[in-house]
């Protein structure tokens, strides 16, 4: 059991990403951790045909004794955490305000329409401070560079658990972390640790 | 210059009924496909700025830069262009003569300029198994062979040149109708990008063109011959009334006004009976000179090309009287009228002559 | 995904509603399950599959729903609990069967139908409401309002089924399918399944016999005996509640995840206790009285559902039936335009409308930050549209379909099915395909097209669809385009599964739900058996897939077939490594200039190959390129290198 306690309830978590990128397996493996400390949580997807290329967001309601509604009403959010910087916007586009905490991973995936030339993808710098902008605590956590340099693009999800939970911000820790990482990962658990502890130490507590 | 592109290019001249399908705009890009006598628009291309409208011989042509640039000379208003040496001209090799249409001139020329290393290849027109006549680029003598005789269809030479990769550096001659041959001068005289160096081509033979079957004529071909097994065409001079298919064995003949339908209504609007802007233009001899090529020297490179060919025994000659002389002004003049009045007729404005860039005054003395 | 058997009664597990739905039929001890993929429906099937064999059921990857729903049926004759799951579109296609079972009757066994419905067509082509066809043909019908409820009234509908002897409805949702909440978990039962169909053969009996609709009126007399029967359960039934005051400035009357929206909002305004909200969770036939109960708590009574007024104008026809001195609200929903008939049910317009309804101003945020925030989303967030995965077959097969058209020059077209191939109507798919209804449909329009070469028709017609739609319904359509000499071509995008679903197999496949070995239907065989002429091609092949389907084009000699054969790259990628390396050579790419205008990116339309202004050139994302290198062979400058890895 973690010694962490729930700051807000309900506390609204907002996952997002591009189709594919594997919000879902965060917002499972987040859920299934709190839910194993005894609260009660909502998980509310986007996806079906989004999973070719388009954004997903997943909404996690997380309460003491509420199962509360599995989309988070506007404005809302208490913590974005983005798999790619213009969902990032997008979602604060909505749902963020002046007390919103922002964690993202800054690496660009550029849609089929900036490809083809029908839209324009921003600046990078100026995205990221336009998400600093709009976000009362910012932190960017370079995911799938750390990933990249541990040799499994695939793991830059677990790093972003790591630094969720590392923030402090969620009722979780390592030790609550932990069993359900062994569970979700019973082959390759040690990397996924591993990229965990990475995500933590990013975050720096 | 004018700063158009593709989109242009199928508006005001493909879809206009002014394409001659000579591939010009062909080849250099993924976007024009040239496909059974048609240009094909694969994909929209956005660029405002486009080297197939830039060559298209149907679009705005500066025959004073084109001449200046490809012949050397002030463009000429006579009946059809510059003449340095007029011949009757056969090919002296019994197999090229055979194979050839006429008198196998064009491909003697081709295969002297070739041995003696004038190019290493040819761009010109193959026909394949159904006839249908496709670029092809011939480096040797079975080659060659492989490219004689004529197709009445439209053919899409020019693709081959255009897809040739930037850095080949092959010297080249080209075979071409009238309209191939305005095409390349119009690249001659505005070089091309991210292409192979225009400066390569070394050698151009324009061969006469009256007009051309299109359009429904694939189709009929198809359905009354068994193409695989023809041999030739021919439609046998004046008076022409007839269009000609052997095979091995046999001759089938079609009365011309059965498929005049299939006259193609883009040539209506071309007005070079002779090629005027190639090294060397090469007609029929006509029924005077049955088996014997009219021949029209018109630059250096064509003088000493045909130098060679005479040292080298390729060809044999005889001067061409001049009542054939005046039968060919006469025809390319009744040419160059007929397309000024189809051009005027279709744009409704006499000071509108679409691709024609020439005076007004020349315009005018031409409509007398 | 989590395991739905886990043996672990009265923990609270983390499920998605269809986790639920699954779990709760393994708790009503069933023995059969059977469905057809169909978003949001297919985890049902999708988490009793990889238990089946654990719990010693029988669970089944149907055709299609009608047969899915016929022998989930055949197991309730032989006294077997079975559940058959689908999306809405899929009750339309086990309607005619069910239109006569409820007639007929059932085995010993319950069965239970559900209906994922899709409000808003996040994943479909319609926004239909399922209940609707509760109502008309005759099924009891439940809707869960949360997580713990759709495992419950999964449970307890197979007891309700077997207590009238009827087949009953469960109608869920995407927001409850899909979403996950936390569920108590029941005991799983010991069963031993002994299936036996029960004949009832007396010869000197002249009682209507069971499984037989005749005579349908009696029959008809019945089911509505039956129906009543289910009302009396749902009178006192604990799916049904109210919470809020005894008499409240407004009476929500809501069902299914609109009870999340509905107390959630009035939560958000503080008006517990000033809004009542009565949440129904058995919906038809209608629990009238306890319904009546509730009416007078309000003057105002507002309606939230989703997608149809269905339990609007069920208490409305209700209500219009009571006594003339009876309370007399006014009723506010989908009929008076207060919220939208059409699309889903939106939580930030609903707290609007609650909050001018009771006399409030909402506002969601601080006014500032909520214009600021808009205004950078918007000038800062391009568009992300959904396309083809990079590798996908299908991008190669449109872009040869394309091309094909293109030269034939006849204004030939697609009519386009159901499927990931389906996208092809986007830039995606090169905007080829041109027509979209239900499944199947492609080739049976392409049917119609194809014999009106006597009135001038002269464009070659292309159907286009996939391997498990084949097998759905293209197989009957075929039969008929080939009998009848119709001219299209009809192109099967052979990708190894039902992709946009989740990967599920079909008898194409070698393996069945459960991951035993399945007998292999070749399609091409089939195609062949039925005299048609069928072509192989292999997608990434574009020169031979365009040549093929020229030739094809050429000739009009009634229905032929043309089978792209190559496997999803997300199904491939899982086992194999890329098969190439490919990497864009900065000198020879020429970009935007005249002879390419960036052929790669502006058309072909990888999410793999990506345009770098900058420099002017394309380049490959490495994350997401899959290294299939059919760009490879589309850039026209061979500028795009491919390496076999």
């Amino acid at each position: 059991m973690t010694e962490k306690i729930l700051t807000k309830d309900p506390l609204n978590l907002i996952i997002t990403g591009v189709g594919g990128q594997g919000n879902v397996m965060i917002s499972l493996t987040v859920g299934s951790a709190l839910v194993r400390e005894g609260y009660v949580v909502t998980v509310g997807e986007t996806y079906g045909v989004s999973q070719r290329g388009g954004p997903v967001m997943s909404h996690v309601r997380i309460s003491k004794e509420t199962q509360y509604s599995p989309l988070i009403l506007e404005g809302q959010a208490d913590i974005v955490l983005g798999m790619e910087p213009v969902e990032t916007l997008r979602m604060l586009g909505k749902y963020g305000n002046p007390n919103v905490i922002t964690m993202f991973n800054p690496r660009p995936i550029y849609s089929v329409d900036v490809i083809g030339g029908e839209a324009e993808y921003p600046d990078l710098d100026k995205l990221i401070k336009t998400i600093k902008e709009l976000s009362a605590k910012t932190w960017v956590v370079n995911a799938t560079e750390e990933a990249e340099k541990m040799g499994k693009p695939i793991v830059a999800n677990t790093i972003l658990i790591g630094a969720l939970v590392g923030s402090g911000f969620l009722p979780l820790d390592r030790k609550s972390m932990e069993p359900v990482l062994r569970e979700r990962f019973p082959k390759a658990f040690e990397l996924n640790m591993k990229a965990f502890d990475r995500g933590m130490e990013l975050i720096g507590q | 210059m004018e700063a158009k592109g593709a989109r242009e290019l199928f508006e005001g001249v493909i879809d206009a009924g002014l394409c001659a399908s000579c591939g010009g705009c062909a080849g250099g890009c993924p976007y024009l496909l040239p496909y059974r006598g048609r240009i094909v628009l694969m994909d929209n291309c956005l660029l405002s700025d486009g080297q197939c409208y830039q060559y298209c011989p149907r679009t705005f042509t500066d025959m004073e830069a084109v001449s200046q640039k490809v012949l050397g000379v002030p463009f000429s208003e006579d009946e059809f262009g510059i003449v340095r040496e007029i011949f009757l001209a056969r090919s002296t090799d019994a197999e090229i003569h055979e194979k050839g249409q006429d008198g196998g001139a064009v491909t003697a020329l081709l295969s002297v300029a070739l041995a003696e290393g004038i190019i290493d290849g040819v761009v010109e027109t193959k026909m394949d198994d159904n006839k249908i006549p496709h670029g092809f680029i011939a480096r040797n003598r079975e080659e060659l062979l492989g490219c004689t005789g004529v197709s009445y269809e439209p053919s899409p030479v020019l693709e081959a040149l255009n897809s040739l990769p930037q850095e080949s550096a092959e010297k080249l001659g080209i075979v071409g109708l009238p309209c191939h041959v305005a095409s390349v001068s119009k690249m001659k005289t505005y070089p091309p990008k991210n292409r192979m160096n225009i400066d390569n081509v070394k050698l151009v033979i324009g061969l006469f063109c009256g007009w051309e079957f299109s359009g429904g004529f694939r189709q009929f071909l198809e359905e009354n011959f068994d193409l695989p097994q023809v041999d030739k065409f021919d439609i046998p001079h004046h008076p022409a009334h007839t269009f000609d298919v052997y095979t091995k064995s046999d001759k089938k003949s079609v009365e011309l006004e059965d498929i005049g339908q299939y006259i193609s209504e883009a040539c209506s609007y071309c007005w070079d009976m002779t090629a005027e802007f190639a090294d060397i233009s090469v007609g029929s001899g006509r029924a005077k000179f049955k088996g014997w090529n009219t021949v029209v020297v018109r630059t250096k490179a064509g003088a000493e090309l045909m130098d060679i060919a005479r040292k080298k025994g390729a060809l044999e000659t005889q001067p061409i009287p001049i009542e054939s002389i005046d039968n060919l002004k006469r025809a390319s003049l009744n040419k160059k009228k007929k397309a000024l009045s189809s051009i005027i007729a279709k744009t409704g404005d006499k000071k509108n002559l679409l691709y024609l860039g020439i005076s007004q005054d020349l315009a005018n003395k031409l409509l007398v | 995904m989590p395991d739905i058997a886990i043996d672990a009664p009265g923990t609270s597990q983390l499920f998605m509603g269809n986790e639920a739905i699954a779990r709760g039929a393994l708790e009503a001890g069933i023995g059969f399950a059977t469905a057809y993929p169909g978003t949001p429906s297919s985890e049902i099937l999708g988490s009793l599959a990889p238990v089946a064999k654990k719990m010693g059921i029988y669970a089944e990857w149907s055709v299609n729903e009608i047969v899915a729903t016929e022998a989930a049926a055949g197991a309730s004759l032989a006294g077997v609990r079975a559940i058959t799951a689908m999306k809405q579109l899929g009750v339309n296609v086990a309607s005619d069967f069910l239109s006569i079972l409820v007639m007929s009757g059932l085995g010993k066994g319950g069965l239970v139908l559900v209906s994922c419905d899709d409000p808003g067509a996040i994943s479909s082509d319609n926004e239909e409401d399922a209940r609707n066809l509760a109502k008309s043909l005759g099924m009891p019908l439940l809707e869960p309002g949360n997580f713990q409820e759709a495992k419950d009234m999964t449970k307890w509908l197979f007891d309700l089924s077997e207590e009238i002897d009827s087949i009953c409805m469960l109608r869920s949702v995407t927001r409850i399918a899909h979403s996950r909440g936390n569920v108590k978990l029941g005991e799983l039962p010991q069963k031993e399944h002994k299936a036996y169909f029960d004949q009832i053969h007396d010869l000197r009996d002249v009682k209507p016999t069971k499984f037989m609709p005749h005579p349908v009126p009696s029959h008809h007399a019945a089911l509505l005996k039956k129906l009543e029967k289910a009302r009396e359960r749902f009178e006192s039934s604990p799916f049904n509640w109210y919470v809020g005051p005894d008499k409240a400035d407004l009476l929500i009357i809501t069902c299914g995840s609109c009870w999340f929206y509905s107390r959630d909002v009035v939560k958000e305004l503080k008006l517990e206790d000033r809004v009542g909200i009565l949440k129904l969770g058995t919906l038809w036939p209608l629990p009238e009285k306890f319904v009546e109960k509730h009416l007078n708590k309000s003057q105002k009574i507002l309606f939230v559902e989703e997608v149809d007024p269905f339990l609007e104008r069920s208490v409305m026809e209700m209500a219009a039936s009571l006594p003339p001195d009876s309370p007399r609200p006014t009723f506010y929903g989908k009929r008076s335009g207060h919220l939208n008939a059409y699309g889903e049910m939106d939580q930030d317009v609903l707290i609007k409308v609650i909050a001018s309804m009771t006399g409030l101003t909402y506002q969601p945020r601080d006014i500032e930050y909520a214009k600021k925030a808009e205004e950078l989303a918007k000038n800062y967030v391009p568009e992300r549209s959904i396309a083809f995965c990079p590798g996908c077959p299908h991008r190669a097969t449109f872009w040869s379909i394309k091309n094909t058209l293109k030269l034939d020059g006849r204004n030939g077209f697609v009519v386009g099915d159901i499927g990931c191939y389906g996208l092809a109507l986007r830039p995606t798919g090169f905007y080829q395909s041109r027509s979209h209804y239900c499944m199947g449909s492609g080739t049976g329009v392409a049917n119609g097209l194809g014999k009106l070469g006597q009135h001038g028709f002269n464009q070659p017609v292309l159907a286009v669809c996939g391997d498990s739609t084949f097998y759905h319904a293209v197989i009957p359509a075929l039969i008929n385009g080939v009998h009848n000499q119709s001219n299209f071509i009809l192109i099967i995008l052979d990708n190894g599964g039902t992709a946009m679903t989740g990967f599920q197999p079909h008898p194409g496949s070698e393996l069945n739900a459960m991951g035993e070995p399945a007998k292999f239907i070749s399609m091409e065989d089939l195609c062949r058996s039925m005299g048609a002429h069928v072509e192989i091609c292999d997608p990434f092949d574009l020169k031979n897939t365009t040549a093929t389907l020229l030739e094809m084009m050429a000739k009009d000699e009634g229905a032929k077939v043309v089978v792209m054969r190559r496997q999803c790259e997300l199904i491939r990628g899982r086992k194999e490594k890329p098969p190439y390396k490919v990497h864009v050579d900065p000198d020879e790419c020429i970009g935007e200039a005249c002879g390419c205008d960036r052929l790669c990116t502006r058309v072909f339309h990888c999410p793999g190959l990506i345009w770098d202004k900058e420099s002017g050139k394309s380049r490959i994302d490495e994350v997401i390129c899959t290294g299939c290198g059919v760009c490879a062979d589309i850039c026209p400058q061979g500028a795009i290198v491919k390496e076999a890895a």
